[in-house]
């Protein structure tokens, strides 16, 4: 059997009435009926059954549904030094947004990013928790640069203060790094850059394992040379990014994959049976023992109870693939 | 000479008292003509309160409206309403899913329109989510394709825009705030806009926002449509230097007051902005607006908003000797 594994978030919100703790409580907050440390509590509580919904299907390796993020970006960016946090930009193609980082000055790591929300995932979870970080060139990319003046040197700050953090998550446990750099599927010319990047991390990952993923597109025109970039697996969304899936079949894969052909933004319901069938074509050309199932990207684009639904087919597809493995 | 006519975007903010109900109704406490009363009620004042201040062209503010997608959805065939979805922060809302072939079972907007126009001798806009907007804002089941989602939802919101015309609509207006999502398929959303807009002898208008106006500005000239509403004062204004080296060919319904600030924009600030519109637009091409729909504020916000930019706009009018 193939193992599963999730991207990141998680829709933080359902439709029952318990599901909704977290949103009532930032309404709460806002209106200045609770406290800071009483919405933290109903974070954290949103994270066990966050991380309780995937123990309960089985998924292999999970994520803390990055419940406590506002967005991928300044959730990193904002506690980064000389970053200001300014108001919502689009999120690439979604109908979200995220608060653009305002870079101001040099860069720097000045404590734990994710070190204690990791901490805590992982003594809620019975699987292991991945740590996942959005990369240096995306966080560049997506931010406002107001200092450095070009992206590469802006990227390789960003760099050093990620792979301080990582070096801080594999300290306090975390076993699978995942840095993800969805501004590939874009802007595929960043390759080299997103290559420096992972380089640096490296230095700090010790003897876990570093995972680069890329979604909301295909990387078809870099696809070989992403087989060089310095992580041990690498991530693909084949659902938004389909048109990897040609070269994927025909070149292989000398390293794992994450193989995200469960589509996280729609919610039509995959025949798992099909899902499995198609993936198990790779069985030659790919490791499939060594490699994972998942959704395209993060499930937070789904309503809470629809993504449980893909939680659910990710599984059966991975059991369908028993043969293979 | 017509010139300078002052406009709304779509919706305004709904007074507390619908609020209250509104939450009511979906928890099944208040039946649903009451809850239309209330919805009726707030949509006559917010005529009275455009006609009082002196707007030219009216909107119904949308007051029965939850999400703009989701409305039209609902009243469509083929769709479904998903659970909640977070669009940022706080805020969620509960996307629409395609499950079937899309068809209209009858007038979505139309009797509101109707309604509204009934209060009033000025022209009120009619008011379509656009099927660019629609197709991205939803999931699809069905369609397999975005773009034969999209021109499905087209040819139904032209039937939309054709039943509006025949109630009187002097204005259609297509809402199309997804417009600068993906690059690469402006053209689709140019085919689909123009499904929609199809031989109607109503104005046409197409408002977008809060895009990356430099990446689609090729397309301005192409929508098929006579007036675009963009969203100018929080982050166009810069926008103005290269609508003079490459002139719009259509008019222009110019925002000048910011929708998601609190802040109320002085008179004196949004006459500015208005000045500096002239730099680049005649006159009987320029309409001035907010930057988007007010829904998000106050109404006392919102209210104070309009209030100055009515001032502001008849003062330039005034300084140039139009009326
Ligand atoms: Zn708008």
């Amino acid at each position: 059997m193939v193992k599963t594994t999730v991207v990141g978030s998680y829709p933080r919100t359902g439709d029952a009435f318990e599901e909704q703790a977290l949103r009532r409580g930032i309404a709460r907050l806002d209106r200045g009926e609770i406290t800071e440390a009483e919405l933290r509590t109903v974070e954290r509580d949103t994270v066990k059954a966050v991380l309780k919904e995937q123990n309960e299907v089985g998924i292999d390796l999970v994520t803390d549904g990055q419940i406590s993020w506002y967005d991928s970006q300044s959730h990193i960016a904002g506690k980064l030094a000389s970053i200001e946090i300014n108001g919502l930009v689009r999120y690439f193609d979604t109908n979200t947004y995220y608060r653009q980082p305002v870079v101001r000055g040099a860069v720097s790591r000045n404590g734990p990013l994710l070190v204690d929300e990791w901490k805590f995932a992982q003594g809620s979870s019975k699987a292991p928790v991945k740590a996942v970080l959005t990369g240096p060139v995306t966080l560049a990319s997506l931010s406002l640069d107001k200092h450095y003046g070009n992206k590469k040197a802006l990227a390789g700050a960003f760099a050093s203060a990620i792979g301080e953090e990582v070096g801080a998550l594999v300290k306090a446990g975390a076993s699978q790094i995942q840095i993800d750099e969805p501004i590939l599927t874009q802007h595929p010319e960043d390759l080299s850059l997103v290559s420096e990047g992972l380089d640096r991390i490296r230095g700090h990952k010790a003897k876990a394992t570093l995972t680069l993923f890329t979604f909301f597109g295909d990387v078809a025109g870099i696809y070989k040379d992403l087989q060089e970039v310095p992580a041990e697996i690498l991530g693909l969304d084949l659902v938004q990014g389909a048109a990897t899936w040609p070269v994927l079949a025909k070149h292989g894969s000398s390293k794992p994959l994450v193989l995200g052909v469960i589509d996280a933004r729609n919610t039509k319901e995959e025949d798992p049976a099909a899902v499995a069938k198609k993936v198990s074509q790779l069985n030659s050309a790919v490791d499939l023992k060594a490699s994972y199932l998942s959704p395209s990207n993060g499930l937070e684009f789904l309503p809470r109870e629809r993504a449980r639904r893909k939680l659910r087919i990710l599984h059966d597809a991975a059991r369908g693939l028993g043969v293979a493995g | 000479m017509t010139a300078l006519l002052t406009t709304s975007v779509g919706s305004l903010p709904k007074p507390e008292y619908l609020t209250r109900a509104r939450t009511k109704a979906a928890k099944g406490e208040l039946p649903s003509d009451a809850l239309q009363d209330l919805e009726q009620k707030a949509t006559r004042e917010w005529i009275r309160f455009q006609e009082e201040i002196g707007i030219d062209i009216l909107v119904d503010g949308e007051q029965y409206r939850g999400d703009m997608a989701t409305y039209f959805a609902e009243n469509l065939e083929g769709t479904e309403i998903s659970g909640l979805v977070r669009s940022y922060g706080n805020r969620y809302y509960k996307k629409p899913i395609v499950v079937g072939e899309l068809k209209r079972r009858g007038p979505i907007s139309v009797d509101w329109f109707s309604f509204a126009q009934s209060q009033t001798d000025r022209p009120v806009k009619g008011m379509i989510t656009g099927p660019y907007t629609m197709m991205d804002w939803s999931f699809d089941e069905y369609y397999g394709s975005r773009t034969e989602a999209c021109l499905a939802f087209a040819k139904l919101l032209h039937e939309e825009a054709v039943a509006l015309e025949a109630a009187g609509a002097k204005y259609v207006q297509v809402d199309e705030p997804a417009l600068s999502t993906r690059f690469d398929e402006l053209p689709l959303l140019v085919k689909a806009v123009g499904i929609v807009t199809k031989g109607l002898r109503a104005r046409t208008v197409l408002h977008t926002c809060y895009g990356n106006y430099n990446e689609i500005f090729d397309y301005f000239n192409k929508l098929p449509v006579d007036q675009l509403d963009l969203e100018m004062s929080n982050s166009g204004l810069d926008l103005l230097e290269r609508f003079k080296r490459e002139p719009l060919k259509k008019e222009i319904a110019f925002g000048v007051v910011d929708v998601h600030s609190h802040v109320i924009e002085p008179e004196a600030l949004i006459r500015e902005r208005i000045e500096k519109a002239l730099t680049i637009f005649r006159p009987d091409q320029l309409f001035i607006d907010p930057d988007c729909g007010l829904k998000t504020r106050s109404v006392d916000e919102a209210r104070d908003k309009l209030r100055n930019m009515v001032a502001a706009t008849r003062a330039v009018r005034q300084v140039h000797g139009l009326t």
